[in-house]
């Protein structure tokens, strides 16, 4: 494991740089109880499309503080939503404020938050929304959906292109044409229209834990079929590896043989391929949420975040800050490709 | 006398489309019990056939026609898939040419060992470091990748992971093909090294007669499918035209212009030598039987089998 960072570091630096702006953001999305001021569905009624609040370190005397602050906002002009700032009292940031409970991943009870302000000044690092959400709360809450949905579809596809891939391959014949027909069946439709008509064999008036499994199994019964097609394809040659030859030279069952030395010397290729399809994931989710099929409000996704803002032109004027979802699944899926292109040279044992 | 391997009329085809086309044709010898025995033949001659028929590991395109391989006394052609494999690496063990591409590269020496290691109520690790010490390498190379070592190191592993089970043959396909000449000369001593001291037959197939000279108690010539003699290097010279050509001491060029190759169908079934053979003449145009001389030694020529048989 050691040895997978140096080689991903030596091979590029930009690809290291990914993985771990990654995993941070992987960690900071699923600690959004923590790091989030306030509960996604939290509003602020008085302030619709509030604009990102300004940290100040001096007052209007022009006295430093050393404890950054915000001012309380009031509306200025209600037609046009823009706001004021009051000048007459400073509302201090505070680190580890008290509110109320909330459950870290479901488990963990806590009070704590990481950052915040007194009421009734809020701060809203991105803005808020039309019900007066803040933004960046609603994204680290979204982050934590969208990108448990691409890791939960990703680990889906991923076994059942194994187990399908490496069974036609391995074992072929009359179960190979099986397998294999199926997975053209699913291939032969257009994913998005696949994902539409899967979709809409269900009811809409689904729990948001159901919806978030149905989308979870749709994402990834799209996904597995590409995999275990190619993963067919690669057992079928490395079943004549001379490895191979030698394993059953020493008695080894079929099985073994297939999970201990075939299918993990596709692992090089298969890892690339997913931590290459992860947005794939995001973005299906998200065109779902854009339908109204995704995960449903007040729930936070990074696809019904943006939806909101589609066909309301007036915002990408006003609140453009509504669009920074669609740059978080920019910025992940840049990263994500910047480390699957890495992978590829970095797994591959002939290059250790 | 023991044999530990003995083939009976062994026949093996490759498929290709609707035809077989025969690769291997009565094929009979034996190994006896702990003896060295030698199979030597050119490039595509069918010797990595015969080893990979007696492990029963030929690709799917290839069909044993008939024939017994005795294994211990029991035909492995009868057995099913689920005692084949008890078997192989345990009774049987086979090493491979090309050491490097015989080890899986995402496991370590010591992954490789363990695998190898049929059951056993010995304690494995002692196992393993003691079959890594007669194979000439420490135990801390059970924590490298294959890639990692030398081609004569792989093979010493590859070695090791034969010899671990204590088998009553190992089979050797070319051992020293892809290693050099000091190299070579390592392998040839370790594998007399194990041979000494724990006895198990060794089938050493190799293209070069000279080493096989150096070495074999027994040497078995291999020519297109067919074994055309099998002779003792220590007692006896080779007599087969091919044997000859193959130790230099006859001129390849030459072959006996006077007897032509007619187009005949059944040219086949002829002498598998006939067409290069320097003293051919025209009774070899027939099916020729291997002829044994003695209980250990024998031939596939009418003109020298004759001679001996008297
Ligand atoms: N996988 C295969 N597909 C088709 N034909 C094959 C295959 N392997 C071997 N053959 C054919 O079978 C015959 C015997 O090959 P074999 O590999 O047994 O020869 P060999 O004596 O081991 O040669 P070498 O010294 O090159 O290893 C050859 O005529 C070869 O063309
Ligand atoms: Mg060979």
């Amino acid at each position: 494991m050691k040895n997978f960072f140096q080689r991903l570091k030596n091979h590029s630096k930009l690809a290291f740089f990914s993985f771990w702006f990654l995993v941070i953001f992987y960690i900071v999305s699923f600690l959004a109880d923590i790091l989030a001021p306030y509960h996604f569905d939290y509003q602020f009624r008085d302030k619709p499309y509030h604009p990102p609040t300004k940290i100040h370190f001096f007052d209007t005397q022009g006295n430093f503080h050393i404890r950054p602050f915000v001012y309380n906002t009031v509306v200025d002009d209600p037609v046009f939503r823009s706001y004021r700032e009051d000048t007459s009292k400073i509302y201090p940031i505070k680190f580890f404020v008290d509110g109320p409970e909330r459950k870290i991943l479901f488990f963990f009870k806590t009070k704590k938050y990481l950052f915040g302000v007194d009421k009734p000044a809020g701060i809203f690092l991105f803005g808020t929304d039309t019900y007066g959400r803040d933004i960046f709360s609603r994204l680290l809450y979204g982050g934590r959906i969208s990108l448990s949905i691409s890791i939960a579809g990703v680990i889906i596809s991923f076994t059942l292109g194994m187990i399908t891939g490496g069974i036609a391959g391995y074992f072929g014949g009359i179960i190979d044409q099986i397998l294999m027909r199926l997975v053209e069946i699913l291939m032969v439709f257009p994913s998005f229209y696949l994902m539409l008509s899967l979709r809409a064999m269900f009811p809409l008036n689904l729990s948001s834990i159901q919806v978030y499994l149905l989308i979870v199994l749709i994402l990834s019964l799209i996904g597995w079929a590409g995999l275990a097609r190619i993963i067919r394809g690669m057992v079928l040659s490395i079943k004549e590896e001379d490895y191979v030859l030698a394993a059953k030279s020493l008695g080894l069952s079929h099985w073994r043989i297939l999970i201990f030395h075939i299918l993990p010397n596709t692992f090089s290729y298969t890892i690339t391929a997913l931590t290459i399809s992860v947005p794939g994931y995001i973005i299906g989710e998200a065109a779902l949420s854009l339908l109204g099929l995704g995960i449903q409000e007040p729930y936070p996704s990074w696809g019904n975040i943006l939806s909101s803002t589609i066909g309301n032109l007036r915002v990408l004027g006003d609140a453009p800050w509504l669009l920074l979802a669609g740059f978080f699944i920019f910025v992940v899926l840049i990263n994500f490709n910047l480390l699957g292109d890495a992978l590829r040279n970095v797994l591959d044992p002939k290059n250790w | 006398m023991e044999y530990v391997l003995k083939i009976v009329n062994l026949a093996v085809s490759r498929r290709e489309r609707t035809q077989l086309i025969p690769v291997l044709n009565d094929i009979n010898f034996f190994v006896e019990k702990g003896e060295l025995f030698c199979l030597v033949g050119e490039s595509g001659s069918g010797k990595t056939t015969l080893a990979l028929s007696i492990m029963r590991l030929l690709p799917k395109s290839f069909v044993v026609t008939s024939g017994e391989i005795l294994l211990n006394g029991q035909n492995i052609l009868n057995v099913n898939e689920q005692s084949i494999r008890s078997i192989r690496g345990k009774d049987i063990s086979i090493i491979f040419q090309d050491p490097g591409a015989y080890l899986d590269p995402l496991f370590t020496v010591g992954v490789h060992l363990q695998e190898a290691l049929h059951g056993t109520t010995e304690d494995k690790n002692q196992l393993i470091t003691k079959t890594l010490k007669d194979v000439g390498l420490e135990p801390e190379i059970q924590l490298v990748y294959p890639h990692q070592i030398s081609g004569g190191q792989q093979q010493r592993v590859m070695i090791a992971m034969a010899l671990i089970n204590n088998p009553s043959i190992i089979i050797a396909d070319e051992p020293t093909t892809a290693l050099d000449v000091l190299t070579t000369r390592q392998i040839i001593n370790l594998l007399s090294k194990i041979r000494e001291k724990y006895h198990p037959a060794i089938f050493f197939i190799t293209h070069d007669l000279e080493l096989a000279m150096s070495i074999g108690i027994r040497i078995g010539i291999m020519y297109k499918g067919h074994i055309v003699e099998i002779f003792r290097p220590d007692r006896e010279k080779p007599l087969h035209p091919y044997s000859g050509i193959l130790l230099g001491n006859i001129d390849k060029k030459y072959f006996n212009e006077k007897i032509p190759v007619s187009s005949q169908t059944d040219i086949n079934d002829w002498c598998p030598f006939f067409e290069k053979c320097p003293e051919r003449e025209q009774k070899c145009q027939k099916k020729i039987p291997f002829i044994w001389r003695d209980s250990l030694t024998g031939i596939r020529c009418i003109k020298h089998g004759r001679n001996h048989q008297m």
